[in-house]
This record gives C-alpha cells, sequence and structure tokens, in this order.
C-alpha cells in the first residue's frame, strides 16, 4: 500500500517535471547574439598577424645569429658539397623519405585538430 | 560538425575569439534569458538586460571557467548573481517576509483566469522554492549542481525542491477542482 503511494507520487512528481519542462518554450534569438557581442571588450590578446610578425622576426633573427656563429653559413656549403657527391639514387631516397615523413606528420597534426 | 561547448570556450581563451562565444551565447541565449524571465517574474526587458549582462560577465571571467561543471551550469551561477545583485538593488531580497510573501500569493486569491497556467503556479513560489524548481525540474540540473549555482547547503536546495513541487502540485490541484 505504502509503496503503492510512493510509486503514485513518483508519477506525479515526474509528470509534474515533464510539464514544467514542455512549458517553456524556446525563446527566439531575435538579435540578443548580436547585442551581446557588441559590448564584449575588445581582444586582449594581440591580434593574430602580430603575433605571426613576432615569430617570423624571432626566426630570421635566430637563422642570422646562426649563421654569424657558424662562420659564415660553412656548413651548408659543405651540405651542399656531400649531396652533390651523393649518389642520385640516395639522394632521391632522402627526398621520398622527408617528403613521407612531412606527410605522416601533416596528416597526423590534421586528425587531431579535427577531433 | 558541430563544435561542444568546451571547444568553443577553448576557442576563446586562445584567441578570444568573438564568433567562438558568439556562438555559445546563441546556443545558451534561450535557456538563460528564459531563467531569468521566470526569476524576474516575467519581467521580460528587466530579464534581458540581466541575460545580456551575464553573457559579457561570462566573457570577462571565462578564464576561471575550469570546465568542472557545465558550461550551463557556470551561466546559470553568474545569471543567478546578476539577479540576486538587481535584487537587492530593489530591496526584493531585504527584509523579505516569508510568510506576507505566501499570503499575497495564495492560490485562492489568483485570478480564475489564470489558474490553469502552471507558469503562474510558479510564480506563487517564494524566490528561493521557485528558484530551486526551475533550476532541478525545468533546466535537468543535479541537486549539487544546483547547490553549486545557488551557493547554498545541497540540504536546502532538497528541501526547497521538495517544498516547491508540493506547492505546485497542490495549487494545480485546487485549481483542478475548481
Amino acid at each position: 500500500m505504502g509503496n503503492e503511494l510512493n510509486i503514485d507520487e513518483q508519477l506525479q512528481e515526474d509528470r509534474l517535471d515533464t510539464k514544467l519542462r514542455d512549458e517553456v518554450p524556446y525563446i527566439d534569438d531575435a538579435g540578443f547574439t548580436a547585442c551581446v557581442v557588441q559590448q564584449l571588450p575588445s581582444g586582449r590578446r594581440q591580434p593574430r598577424f602580430a603575433r605571426a610578425a613576432i615569430l617570423l622576426g624571432v626566426t630570421l633573427l635566430a637563422s642570422v645569429i646562426a649563421y654569424l656563429i657558424t662562420g659564415g653559413g660553412a656548413f651548408l656549403a659543405n651540405a651542399a658539397e656531400f649531396l652533390v657527391a651523393m649518389p642520385f639514387a640516395s639522394v632521391c631516397a632522402i627526398a621520398l623519405l622527408s617528403g613521407l615523413l612531412v606527410t605522416a606528420v601533416g596528416t597526423s597534426a590534421a586528425v587531431i585538430k579535427a577531433r | 560538425m558541430a563544435l561542444t561547448d568546451a571547444d568553443l570556450v577553448a576557442r576563446v581563451l586562445l584567441d578570444d575569439d568573438h564568433h567562438a562565444f558568439a556562438e555559445l551565447v546563441r546556443n545558451h541565449q534561450s535557456t538563460v534569458r528564459g531563467l531569468l524571465r521566470q526569476l524576474t517574474r516575467t519581467d521580460a526587458a528587466l530579464a534581458d538586460d540581466l541575460a545580456q549582462e551575464t553573457f559579457v560577465r561570462a566573457y570577462r571571467n571565462i578564464r576561471s571557467f575550469r570546465g568542472e561543471a557545465k558550461f550551463s551550469t557556470w551561466l546559470y551561477r553568474i545569471a543567478y548573481n546578476c539577479f540576486r545583485e538587481e535584487a537587492r538593488k530593489r530591496k526584493e531580497l531585504v527584509g523579505i517576509d516569508e510568510t506576507q510573501l505566501e499570503a499575497e500569493h495564495d492560490p485562492q486569491t489568483v485570478d480564475p483566469a489564470l489558474r490553469h497556467d502552471l507558469a503562474q503556479a510558479l510564480q506563487l513560489l517564494p524566490l528561493h522554492e521557485r528558484t530551486a524548481v526551475l533550476l532541478c525540474c525545468q533546466n535537468g540540473l543535479s541537486h549539487d549542481e544546483a547547490s553549486r549555482v545557488l551557493e547554498i547547503p545541497l540540504g536546502t536546495v532538497k528541501t526547497n525542491v521538495l517544498r516547491g513541487r508540493e506547492k505546485l502540485k497542490k495549487a494545480m490541484a485546487a485549481w483542478a477542482t475548481n
């Protein structure tokens, strides 16, 4: 008897909750979001182009320093000489492996970002 | 592919992305405005002002959202705080006499034309019970989430929901028999 009463009460509560949820009408946006966005403070961070410029500047600076430290980029000339002296098949293999490596890294980065 | 709230929050955090935040506003504006309309006793203009304030505050303080609760729960908390501050300004919460309030809103004294309206029945509840019922029964928050939104003990939330429900049931039953 007591259990029946509890079940009945529970059903009544469920009905009430359902009715309460059904009573909520969807409120149309009607420009509300645009109003909020207008009131948002402007970005606190540097814009994207400024960050890109800083990264590019730092990279160039680091390249110049590396060039000067290595005695005018002598290692580049040495590497070029080494490549020229290599057999054609080896150069092709290195190019292919490098291409595959870059593709694999790019693909995994794209997959991670898309998740 | 629709972005989740967490993705959109991450974009706002990373780039101050206004478009991502606008998407969050679009996703939650109806429930936040609906809650505030119920709290302000259907004063739509005031509710919308408070909802705007809620979203602007959410944007300013988004770094304090740690993702432990749902984004909507966090928004409800800000919305409730906005409402409470406004109510304090209007002296609604200061020196309130619950007995007088309940007497004022006795279902028997309500306009018969409104008696079958559950929304009206909700408006008859005292503020603390109405808020608890709205959050838990209408917006589907757990008692624990509601206690965090309202910053009151879990037991108090449960009591308020129980009492609010009882009064709603009684109001609806009384109106049904008339």
